[in-house]
């Protein structure tokens, strides 16, 4: 395989990644002000208007018809809602309509008012067939699993780097304690810039995030180690070793990120299908190829980039501290 | 190995993954004595998050407050409708007494029904759910979703009693977290007359008295566990002794009463001087939830966390709503995995031949012992879950695949395909084990350290590692009994050796 020659590239690849981050805090800062919101956090971490309508099945034996007068309403009135669900009450179903703040309130509460009517056409009427508008102020429990989270994410890291330390060489474990950090500063500024709606999956693929980098800087590493098995390699320039040892591993850095990618796109678009709302599952895919991309970048291109500085500061020190030995002895 | 012994294990391994696979995957109807009833595969038995079965969703209104549906009904009386009109006030879609906004005023109720749903979402932050949220509806009433944690079965009411186990569990747990005011301990023999019975000094902070209540399970008894502070055993210490003193015939009351406002949670029966750190309080009726809503309730009171409101807690209704990506959505995600699970095995074939459908064996054991576990251990499965899940099989996958083209390259050296074999296992052994014990020591402080959805995810992918590397050592014993057969070692795994031609 033909070497990436990276080791030479770090200057580009710092630049690559400090753009992106500084992208990311910019347009985050400037969110945060403008939009309230560092990211675009999705409906389930935002306030949200909801229709709650209730049906007695004495005067609809079939949901699907109720359904059908409220869809009709929303679209006489103009408004869409991001979300439905049903679900059975003590006398017969309630449909619940979810729309987001920015949804003109007046026009809901027209198209309600028309629903409330259509319910009590005919012989329908009914108190068990009501239509009501609610304004809802969300108070979840997010702070907890994102601690949490933050914790358990902080310790691997710390124990991966322990880990190389021990089994291969400070220097490896310092690139990847750097690895783990650039990756999630690389993933979080990318769902800054994105706009993605940030939901309850982004903690499960921040993890994603650094347990695939854990798997990359495991096999660059690996890789590094066999390699200097061979003496031809181990007379190579460090940043030669480097540059062999990454280009061998890309392939299987690439391979996981890219698996756990489309095996995640698969779920979500199979979901979609299941839900026909497509919107639903933008935000999910979008965030694993994402957290893929900053893998990728991240544990193959910076990280090789950066390590093979750290590992011609390690020997040169190694180099310089045996000279002292042999002169004192 | 001999053919015979190799023909029979093999034989014997496809008969154990067919049949476990039909007992994992078929539900089917069984005739009996007691009449016709259901057999649940495990997998219809998996304990599904609210991205697949649903939520429980309650509104729950403070005391003062209706619905505006309910208030239609009661002014339907003409009688009473101008009772009702000045009784009450329509704020949105509820209706508030008047007299009750006097009392608070406007804001400041509105503040207090803020201030509950805080606790609210603290409290319910303890019931390790996978996702649930708490909400101030109409400015005046709390909403709360929490995960509806059914299986499939309970799900599609194929399980009638599993379900009505699980919406059970949910009512009382709604109603355990309402419970509002402070905690007092009680005693009608003991305490003081004029304040309830209560026994602690007025002046004292009860909270400075406990420094946790925890849930305790052993050997199947469940129990709440109260940790004193310095100041809790003392008083403890001396309240036991006055109850033990003031008691002076059986019928006495010995019994110390916890009570949250006016509702008693737990009570200590009390033979003698409490003196100690700790103490139990065994809980007869209910299980292991039980256990942990008391214990979450008494926490939250005993440090300050209390409800300021009274809430109906006697007649809410709990609505069962369908999960947010439609009604299919855990038949979607079953085909979906299935999806995966065929794309490795049809992979895997193509490439590595006969050798490939020892790792088609391989990731259906991987597949079977996930169903197993989550269903044994009662996991609850999400979306997040499948991700996770679909990462343990990749990697078991990469195991396999790394360790097929090590051997591969072992075979280009001339090597026969035993050596090939044993070179390849050794040359991988620090690599692969190095691989399972960083991310196993991942997943462990993913369950150990987080919450809810993430600390499932990180107990199910501390399983599917502990699987992947006990199927790749797996794998190797049954490619050793499944090529015996073959004439060829080399294209049973699609390698070609290389020839040597001697000078």
């Amino acid at each position: 395989m033909t070497n990436l020659k990276l080791s030479s590239k770090m200057h580009v690849m710092i630049i690559v990644s400090v753009l992106i981050i500084a992208i990311g805090l910019a347009m985050g800062l400037v969110f945060q002000f403008v939009m309230n919101g560092y990211f675009n956090y999705g409906v389930e971490y935002s306030s949200y208007n909801s229709v709650v309508v209730d049906y007695a099945t004495v005067n609809f034996s079939d949901g699907d018809a109720v359904k059908e007068i409220c869809d009709n309403e929303f679209k006489n009135a103009g408004v869409s809602y991001y979300t439905s669900s049903f679900g059975e009450s003590g006398v017969g179903g309630e449909f619940v309509f979810k729309f987001s703040t920015g949804v003109d309130e007046a026009k809901i509460k027209t198209a309600v008012t028309a629903i409330q009517a259509k319910l009590d056409a005919g012989d329908a009427a009914s108190y068990s067939n009501s239509a009501y508008f609610h304004a809802v102020e969300t108070n979840l429990g997010g702070e907890k699993t994102l601690i949490y989270g933050v914790i358990a994410i902080a310790s691997a890291v710390v124990f991966q780097f322990l880990y190389f330390a021990i089994r291969y060489k400070l220097t490896m474990a310092f690139a990847a304690l750097l690895a783990d950090v650039h990756n999630l500063a690389i993933f979080v500024s990318l769902l800054a810039i994105t706009r993605v709606p940030v939901g309850a999956t982004v903690f499960t693929f921040g993890v994603l995030t650094v347990i695939m980098t854990m798997i990359g800087c495991g096999f660059l590493f690996d890789r590094m180690r066999k390699n200097f098995k061979d003496e031809g390699f181990a007379k190579l320039d460090s940043f030669e070793q480097v540059d062999v040892s990454a280009s061998q591993s890309v392939a299987n850095i690439a391979a996981v990120s890219v698996g756990i990618a489309v095996a995640a796109v698969v779920l979500f678009v199979l979901l979609a299908i299941s839900s026909m709302a497509i919107e639903l599952i933008i935000s999910p895919v979008v965030m694993a190829l994402l957290c893929a991309l900053a893998s990728i970048y991240g544990t193959a291109f910076f990280t090789p980039a950066v390590y093979s500085r750290f590992k011609r500061i390690g020997d040169n020190f190694k180099a310089t501290h045996s000279k002292k030995s042999a002169k004192n002895s | 190995m001999g053919k015979i012994k190799s023909a029979v294990i093999t034989a014997i391994l496809v008969a154990a993954i067919v049949v476990l696979t039909f007992f994992a995957t078929v539900s089917y109807m069984v005739p009996g004595s007691n009449g016709v009833k259901r057999y649940n595969s495990f997998i219809s038995n998996i304990s599904l998050g609210a991205d697949l079965s649903g939520e429980a969703v309650a509104v729950l209104y403070p005391d003062g407050v209706i619905s505006a549906a309910d208030y239609k009904l009661l002014t339907d009386d003409e009688d009473k409708l101008t009772e009702y009109e000045e009784k009450y006030a329509p704020y949105g879609s509820v209706y508030v007494e008047k007299d009750k906004i006097t009392e608070y005023g406007e804001d400041a109720f509105k503040e207090m029904v803020e201030n509950d749903a805080a606790v609210l979402t603290k409290r319910l932050g303890q019931k390790g759910y996978s996702r649930f949220s708490v909400s101030v509806q109409d400015d005046f009433t709390v909403k709360v979703a929490v995960p509806s944690n059914f299986s499939y079965a309970a799900y599609k009411k194929y399980d009638t009693t599993t379900r009505t186990r699980a919406t059970s569990a949910i009512e009382q747990t709604l109603k355990f977290m309402f419970y509002s005011g402070e905690l007092t301990l009680r005693n009608s023999n003991a305490g003081n007359p004029s304040a309830d019975n209560i026994l602690t000094p007025i002046a004292d902070d009860i909270t400075t008295y406990f420094k946790s209540i925890t849930k305790y399970s052993m050997a199947g008894n469940y129990a709440v566990k109260l940790n004193l502070t310095k100041a809790g055993r003392e008083i403890f210490k001396s309240i036991t002794k006055k109850i033990t003193d003031a008691a002076e015939s059986d019928d006495d009351d010995k019994a110390i009463g916890f009570y949250v406002g006016d509702d008693q949670l737990l009570s200590l029966t009390v033979s003698g001087e409490i003196d100690s750190s700790s103490f139990f309080i065994s809980i007869e009726n209910g299980g292991e939830a039980t256990a942990q809503d008391y214990a979450i309730v008494l926490n939250s009171v005993a440090h300050g966390e209390v409800l300021s409101l009274d809430y109906n807690t006697d007649d809410f209704d709990v609505v069962y709503a369908s999960p947010s990506l439609g009604a299919y959505a855990p038949v979607f995600l079953a085909c979906a995995m299935l999806v995966i699970i065929l794309a490795a095995i049809i992979y895997s074939i193509i490439k590595y031949k006969k050798l490939g459908l020892v790792n088609a064996i391989m990731i259906l054991i991987y597949s079977l012992a996930i169903i197993v576990a989550l269903t044994v251990i009662g996991i609850q499965f999400t979306i997040a879950g499948a991700v996770t899940v679909s990462l343990g099989l990749l990697l078991l996958c990469c195991s396999n695949f790394a360790l097929f083209e090590e051997v591969r390259k072992e075979t280009k050296k001339g090597k026969t395909m035993q050596s090939a074999i044993k070179s390849a296992y050794k040359n991988l052994l620090t690599g692969i084990l190095e691989l399972h014990v960083i991310l196993l020591v991942a997943a462990i402080l993913l369950a150990l350290v987080c919450v809810g959805e993430i600390a499932s995810c990180g107990l199910i992918f501390l399983i599917a590692t502990i699987i992947s590397y006990v199927l790749y050592w797996f794998t190797r014993f049954m490619w050793y009994v499944t090529s015996s057969n073959a004439k060829d070692k080399f294209r049973f795994g699609g390698f070609t050796r290389e020839e040597y031609i001697d000078d």
